[in-house]
């Protein structure tokens, strides 16, 4: 047997199984916790398929802030009603077995004769990675990104901003007394975010600059920032406002804002659409990304449409 | 092998033995103040030695700055949250 | 790299989390079951969009990175839905017995 079926082997076992006790663990927050350790192995399993952007997004983003943000609404369910059962005793479903064989056996039968066809010879990966070197950039997901199918990345930075626009919309102001936060006086703490914010500014800046030659990108920055934020907000160094300032809204909407702006700006000077005209354009609109994403998933996490320092 | 590579394999290993020891000390010990106790100590270790093996493999300072960052991070969330646990689970049995 | 390994253990992952989204009745665990659904989705995506070639294709990466965005982006807003369910209803499940109510 040789070493790399048995690494695969043991990553698909590990993710099997951790994926059964998601679903079928007795509390919920052992589910959650569950939930970002097979999140973390996902992020294994990319690295093994040769795939660091993605182990760096299913680590900051499908494991940390998916993570944070179930325990949060965990939290919030337990802040409304105390009372609130820890155990959810599972529903009883007839078909739910027969079902979940017949959909592992579509699926496997679907990717086992994918993996049979005869790679075609121009797909559109293989004609990216030929016109990277024409870009200037050396990480070709980051081209792709930001170069190559731009229309996906703004129309997803779109949904960011509609998800956040929406649980704004169907959220009822909390009542003060339903502060999910409740400020912690350790010492440690202090010490901790001292280090942990102004760290976490350094790891997406050095995440947004590398990103365009070695793995990383706005996506993964904008994760860490939205760490350091997370942090400030769970020591109540930020709380929840009302209403968003002229700053809010102009860091919420960044990054859709210099997307469209130069995408459509470059037309004027008989460009097409989105047509990036050159390295500074992908920086900017990068770094516009990275502090919208970050901000928009602070704020999902806080549950409010701003955040404020704490007042003395 | 290399000279290098052999250095690298061992502190892999001693590095690997620790985080097992970790492991087993969270799994088997009784209270939570042990099960921390096993955890911090000795994956802490764990992990200087598995980061020092891969900066003597890549033989690179700037990427050996990067594995004395991961390190110390690691050790800021481990002392950190360990401390947080602790205080936690005393107020709860008090 | 195995790809045979990964599609199916992909597979069953996917099926567990169909498992999991049919069985559960708390909204949170459903959720949780749609995004190792999801995760076992983009492993197959890479894995067949890479077969045969050099490396993983970036468009494929690239795709997947988005997903995983949306993902979360999906799931919070869904959490927000759940917790406004919960401060009306006082109840974080969605059973057949509320199509009888109204």
């Amino acid at each position: 047997m040789s070493v790399d079926l048995l690494i695969d082997g043991l990553l698909g076992l590990g993710m099997i199984v951790l994926a059964l006790q998601v679903v079928s663990e007795r509390t919920v927050l052992r589910s959650i916790i569950l939930f970002v350790v097979f999140g973390l192995v996902m992020a294994l399993a990319w690295t093994r398929l040769q795939a660091p952007d993605l182990a760096l997004a299913e680590a900051a983003i499908g494991a940390g802030v998916t993570g944070a943000l179930m325990m949060m609404a965990w939290r919030r369910l337990l802040i409304i009603n105390p009372e609130h059962s820890a155990d959810t005793p599972r529903g009883r479903s007839a078909v739910a077995i027969p079902v979940a064989l017949l959909s592992t056996a579509l699926v496997a039968t679907i990717g086992l004769s994918a993996l049979n066809i005869e790679p075609h010879i121009d797909t559109a990966g293989r004609v990216a990675l030929d016109e990277m070197t024409d870009t200037g950039l050396g990480n070709p997901v980051t081209g792709v990104l930001l170069l190559f199918r731009n229309l996906d990345t703004l129309l997803e930075m779109a949904v960011l901003l509609i998800a956040l626009l929406g649980a704004r919309a169907i959220s009822a102001p909390a009542r003060p007394e339903e502060a999910a936060v409740v400020e912690t006086t350790t010492p440690l703490v202090g010490a901790l975010l001292a280090t942990l914010v102004p760290l976490s500014i350094l790891i997406a800046t050095h995440l947004l600059l590398a990103g365009t030659n070695e793995p990383g990108g706005a996506f993964q920055a904008g994760a860490v920032l939205a760490a350091g934020g997370v942090a400030l907000v769970l020591t109540a160094r930020l709380q929840p406002a009302k209403r968003p300032g002229l700053a809010t809204q102009l860091a919420v909407t960044a990054g859709l804002l210099a997307f469209v702006g130069i995408g459509v700006g470059i037309m004027a000077f008989g460009e097409t659409l989105l047509a990036l005209p050159g390295t500074w354009a992908v920086y900017l609109i990068e770094t516009a990304m990275m502090v919208s994403i970050g901000l928009t998933l602070a704020l999902l996490f806080a549950g409010a449409p701003a955040l404020v320092g704490r007042r003395a | 092998m290399s000279a290098q590579e052999w250095v690298a394999l061992v502190f892999l290993i001693a590095g690997c033995f620790f985080y097992l020891a970790g492991t087993i000390g969270l799994l088997r010990f009784g209270d939570v103040h042990s099960r921390l106790h096993a955890l911090t100590k000795a994956d802490n270790l764990g992990l200087m030695l598995v980061c020092a093996s891969l900066a003597v493999l890549a033989a690179n300072w700037r990427i050996t700055a990067l594995l004395v960052l991961t390190w110390l991070l690691g050790l800021l969330a481990a002392t950190v949250s360990a401390h947080l646990i602790a205080r936690h689970a005393r107020r709860v049995e008090k | 790299m195995t790809p045979t390994v990964f599609v199916l253990a992909a597979s069953v992952v996917f099926g567990v989390g169909v498992w999991g989204l049919l069985i559960a009745e708390h909204l949170l665990r459903k959720l949780l079951a749609l995004n190792v659904m999801g995760s076992s989705v983009f492993i197959i995506m890479l894995v067949v969009a890479g077969s045969g070639t050099a490396g993983p294709d970036p468009v494929a990466q690239a795709l997947i990175l988005t997903g995983i965005v949306i993902a979360v982006a999906a799931t919070a807003f869904a959490l927000a839905l759940m917790v406004s369910i919960y401060r009306e209803t006082g109840r974080a499940s969605i059973t057949e017995k509320d199509d009888d109510d109204r």
